[in-house]
């Protein structure tokens, strides 16, 4: 369980997080969403204890980040930044992080064999690609085997084969009744890997949706075209339906397909074409981030 | 505390710093060591005077420890790494204590391998001079007081990589700071009949304990006493800023 509440953190005059309160249950992978410089990033390091809020509090199962006996079987965190020594090996570096977690060195060369960098790991980490850095990070992540996974942006400089990776790997932890929460700034990402989506714009909450809302939002009207316009719009009204002319003989309806289909029938209208106006479902996040503009901005 | 003591070990041993410190302190202490023998009058041979000046070669290792302590802390900022550390020890507080007793351990491992190397280079070479070192009660205690300055300086390094946290800085800041603005510091007070207090800080203090300098100030324990405050209080202020600020 992740619960943030009435965080605000401001940097000077910049209000990075702006009264921001959600909560991540358990047994659910939930995308945390927001444009570049919502503030998502210092949600989560607030939330991580290295953060320290202006007012509010975060709380990872049930306490302060840094009130967790045994951290690193709690809780796992990738962020943005890269944190190895660029001078020191991958596997190295996961040892000293399993060596000050009490975490034996073989669970680390399982780690490296789970993220695919056995091969690399004795190489310095100043020579590994974006993508490796982010499979290194989430190695470390995961060394403890933690109960709340914590990522910023995971995917970044992960090629498809590996972002299909992640989300599996992501699913079968949620599975597992593990808490993760993933954040992002392109919704179409993360879609299929998450189960809900907390918005954010310019440090404030704008939605907490589960994806199944997130995509009734993006099912737009039906378009239906036919030789007799003036009559279908008709049988619409007399039916409780709102329509309205399209161009190229078409009508838009506010409704399901299957439901205009029913109405042209029972009237004996013809129909030559049925179809659903879909938005994508970045234009749905762009939509909603557009209007949940509020004040300040930050990351 | 042994696990993050045990990480720090581990920080030090898997990054190529390692050989370049020992290299550094194992070479300034064979120079100063060959240094010193090599220009030795006759007359000086198999004196006391010789084996406190040949023994004093391994203080070149509580240099080197300064310096290491210094980076102990600053390389986590330098890196980033700084933040790994605190998402595995969210208690800030313990890596700053965990650094420390690190370094007053290494520390004291160089100096004890610097005292050897010492004895390595000046005992052969001064029996092809047909005398040896005096190895009496006071060539003992400065061996002694060499291990203890270089816990000391070690762990004062820590305390100003803590406080100060920028490499380049904490690196340069502190070395003008040994030897330039300490005696120019001991100079202005000088000019108000107030050169005594001079004494009191850090590099002075710590200088006088070792016996780099030797002046009519405080004593060598009290000069340890007061080395020993400088290493608390700059650990305490670099606690202090360390857990409140924000890791971004």
């Amino acid at each position: 369980m992740i619960e943030v509440e009435s965080l605000t953190k401001r940097y000077g005059s910049t209000l990075a997080v702006d009264d921001l309160s959600f909560t991540v249950a358990p047994g659910t992978v939930t995308g945390f969403l927001g444009p570049n410089g919502a503030g998502k990033s210092t949600t989560l390091r607030a939330l991580l204890g290295l953060v320290h809020p202006t007012s509010g509090r975060t709380a990872v199962l049930g306490v302060p980040y840094a009130g967790l006996a045994g951290v690193a079987h709690r809780v796992g965190a990738v962020l943005e930044t890269f944190d190895a020594h660029p001078g020191r090996s991958g596997r190295n570096h996961l040892r000293v992080l399993a060596t000050a977690a009490g975490i034996a060195t073989s669970r680390v060369d399982e780690l490296l064999e789970l993220v695919e960098l056995t091969g690399a790991a004795r190489r310095r980490a100043k020579g590994y690609s974006l993508g490796m850095r982010q499979r290194l990070g989430l190695a470390a992540a995961l060394l403890g085997d933690p109960e709340v996974l914590v990522l910023d942006e995971p995917a970044n400089g992960l090629d498809p084969q590996g972002i299909r990776w992640l989300r599996d790997l992501l699913r079968s932890l949620a599975a597992e009744g593990r808490t993760v929460l993933l954040s992002s700034h392109v919704l179409a990402e993360i879609a299929q890997t998450v189960d809900e989506v907390v918005i954010i714009h310019r440090g404030r909450l704008v939605r907490q949706a589960t994806m199944a809302e997130v995509e009734a939002m993006a099912a737009g009207e039906a378009r239906v075209r036919t030789p007799e316009p003036a009559r279908l719009a008709e049988a619409l009204a007399c039916s409780g339906l709102l329509s309205h002319a399209i161009g190229d003989g078409a009508l838009g309806v506010v409704a399901p397909p299957e439901r205009v289909g029913e109405v042209a029938a029972a009237n004996g209208i013809v129909l030559h074409e049925l179809t659903t106006e879909r938005a994508t479902l970045e234009e749905v996040f762009l939509s909603l981030t557009d209007s949940g503009a509020g004040e300040g901005s930050g990351e | 505390m042994t696990a993050l003591v045990a990480a720090e070990l581990l920080k030090f041993r898997t990054t190529r710093t390692a050989i370049g410190v020992l290299l550094a302190a194992l070479g300034l202490v064979a120079v100063a060591t060959a240094g010193t023998i090599g220009t030795a009058e006759e007359n000086a041979l198999g004196t006391s005077q010789l084996t406190q000046d040949t023994v004093s070669s391994a203080l070149f290792a509580t240099l080197v420890a300064f310096i290491v302590g210094i980076l102990s802390v600053t390389v986590e900022w330098r890196h980033g790494t700084v933040t790994r550390t605190f998402l595995v020890t969210p208690r800030r507080g313990r890596v700053l204590v965990a650094k420390e007793i690190w370094m007053a351990i290494f520390s004291a491992g160089l100096a004890v391998l610097g005292l050897v190397l010492v004895l390595v280079i000046a005992v052969p070479w001064l029996e092809l001079r047909d005398t040896s070192l005096v190895l009496d009660r006071d060539a003992a205690s400065l061996a002694g007081r060499t291990v203890l300055a270089a816990m000391l300086w070690g762990t004062l390094g820590v305390g100003v990589g803590a406080v100060v946290q920028s490499q380049t800085p904490a690196l340069v800041g502190a070395i003008l700071w040994i030897l330039l603005a300490e005696v120019l510091i001991g100079a202005l007070l000088g000019l108000v009949d107030l050169e005594g207090v001079a004494d009191y800080l850090p590099g002075r203090a710590l200088s006088a304990f070792d016996g780099t300098i030797e002046d009519e100030g405080l004593s060598r324990a009290a000069a340890g006493a007061v080395g020993l405050g400088w290493v608390v209080g700059l650990g305490a202020l670099g606690w202090l800023r360390m857990s409140r600020q924000d890791v971004t």
